[in-house]
């Protein structure tokens, strides 16, 4: 790190960076799924039956990771193709700071009940869905990147009553209940692969115009 | 030599669109001319290092651009305006220019003065604080360039740089090129031959991924005084001359 990056005030590098990616933006937007997250779950109902929370379980780590990854966007990846400082820390950065704050909002919205669809299940699903995102950025483009991740969750719920056998639950996983770790190890390597596809090869430009 | 093109060829998806370039660029401001699909920006691309080669060898200011660390010390001396380049919104000018600074890695102590000096050099000073998404469309390409200047580059790489600037604007512009191409590499992609005619110490001209010509402005003149081809003024006369003369050099190759 030079020492331009240590220098407080407007025209610090990581302040300008920050702002390029509009990564305020997203951390608002993070914070209203959660808000979002904690009110929908409000309606459930959830103390006569913590299953009917699955929906959220699903589907609020699933817009998290959407706003996540639409924020990995940048509007001149022509420019940054050509800078001196390599990508790949900042990349990592951008990835994993909202994802730690959306781990850490997320579950608010679903307290108790950890060993079926409580906060553990939420932050699975909100690592699996991240590292969907993260790869669609690369094969896609940010803009686009929430698309398969959308898909695959919708397709996850609508199947649920359908999934038998082991391959299926592992397949399904952002419907599984929090119990064993097969599950969590799919939502782990889909993040890892995701993150480091990202922190490689950063979002595809071009996919649509600024 | 600041840049050396050997063999380079480029595919864009299937399509050949540099074939066996070998190109040799001195201090200077260079004009690439060539019809649209000539391979004018591919090339500029590669030589910005932010398109790989299908073949071939890059060197620019003496290193590799195969080479991850020559890749990295040319940046660090490479300024390059595409031909779009979006703007981060709600970036002042000052701002813009400041990061692509940072990105450079131009030391710390270094970057405002670096800032002023880029943005006076494209007469934009008054609007230094002003957002980018506020100014016209020629003032936008002029913050561009501005960018390009910012780490006082060796090799300058321009694609279209005159898009969108009125007629005086390009005559200020075309000041400037030929004050920078007395220290560094200038390269110069456009359609304006005008501009070569009036900024250029030297012309390459592309055709279908090859060199058609490569001269002075003042050859491609004498061509065109010589030609009775289409153009209003010799430079243009001599532009399409050049072109259907390599054009039918292609042709009797390929029916032998």
């Amino acid at each position: 790190m030079t020492a331009h990056s240590l220098l407080p005030g407007p025209l610090s590098g990581p302040r300008l960076h920050a702002r390029s990616r509009a990564v305020l933006l997203t951390l608002a937007a993070l914070c209203g799924t959660a808000l979002a997250a904690v009110w929908a779950a409000g309606l459930l109902d959830a103390y006569l039956d913590p299953d009917r929370r699955v929906r959220v379980v699903a589907l609020a780590p699933l817009l998290a990771a959407a706003v996540i990854g639409t924020g990995l966007h940048s509007p001149s990846a022509e420019l940054d193709a050509t800078a001196v400082r390599p990508w790949w820390p900042r990349r990592l950065a951008h990835l994993l700071a909202p994802t730690a704050l959306a781990a850490l909002l997320l579950p608010l919205a679903v307290l108790g009940h950890p060993e079926t669809f409580g906060a553990p299940a939420v932050v699975r699903n909100l690592l699996g869905c991240t590292g969907l995102v993260a790869a669609s950025a690369v094969l896609l483009g940010a803009r686009l990147s929430w698309l398969p991740a959308t898909g695959y969750v919708f397709a996850a719920v609508l199947s649920t009553s359908g999934a038998r056998g082991h391959w299926a639950r592992l397949a399904t996983w952002p419907v599984q209940a929090q119990a064993g770790s097969a599950t969590w190890a799919v939502a782990l390597t889909v993040f890892a692969v995701g993150a480091a596809l990202y922190a490689r090869h950063g979002a595809r430009a071009g996919t649509l115009p600024d | 030599m600041p840049i050396r093109t050997t063999a380079l060829r480029v595919k864009h998806r299937r399509t050949l669109v540099l074939d066996s370039l070998d190109l040799d660029l001195g201090t200077g401001v260079h004009g690439l001319l060539g019809p649209n699909g000539a391979g004018k920006t591919s090339l500029i691309r590669v030589l910005a290092t932010v398109a790989e080669p299908d073949g071939g060898r890059v060197e620019i200011l003496g290193h590799d651009v195969g080479d991850h660390r020559g890749r990295t010390e040319i940046r660090r001396r490479l300024g390059y305006l595409p031909q779009e380049f979006g703007y981060y919104p709600g970036f002042t000018v000052r701002e813009f220019v400041a990061y692509v600074a940072w990105l450079k890695e131009v030391p710390a102590d270094a970057v405002p003065a670096a800032v002023e000096r880029a943005v006076v050099r494209v007469g934009l000073a008054d609007r230094i604080d002003a957002k980018v998404r506020t100014l016209s469309g020629g003032m936008v390409r002029r913050v561009g360039i501005a960018q390009a200047l910012v780490n006082e580059p060796g090799v300058l790489l321009l694609d279209e740089p005159t898009a969108g600037l009125d007629p005086e604007q390009r005559v200020e512009f075309r000041e400037l090129l030929r004050e920078l191409g007395t220290t560094a590499t200038v390269v110069v992609s456009t359609h304006l031959v005008e501009d070569v005619a009036a900024a250029c110490t030297e012309v390459t001209l592309l055709d279908e991924g090859r060199v058609a010509h490569r001269g002075t402005p003042a050859s491609l003149t004498a061509l065109g005084a010589a030609s009775d081809g289409p153009g209003d003024h010799p430079i243009e006369r001599g532009y399409t001359a050049a072109l259907r003369a390599h054009r039918a050099t292609v042709r009797e190759g390929a029916l032998r």
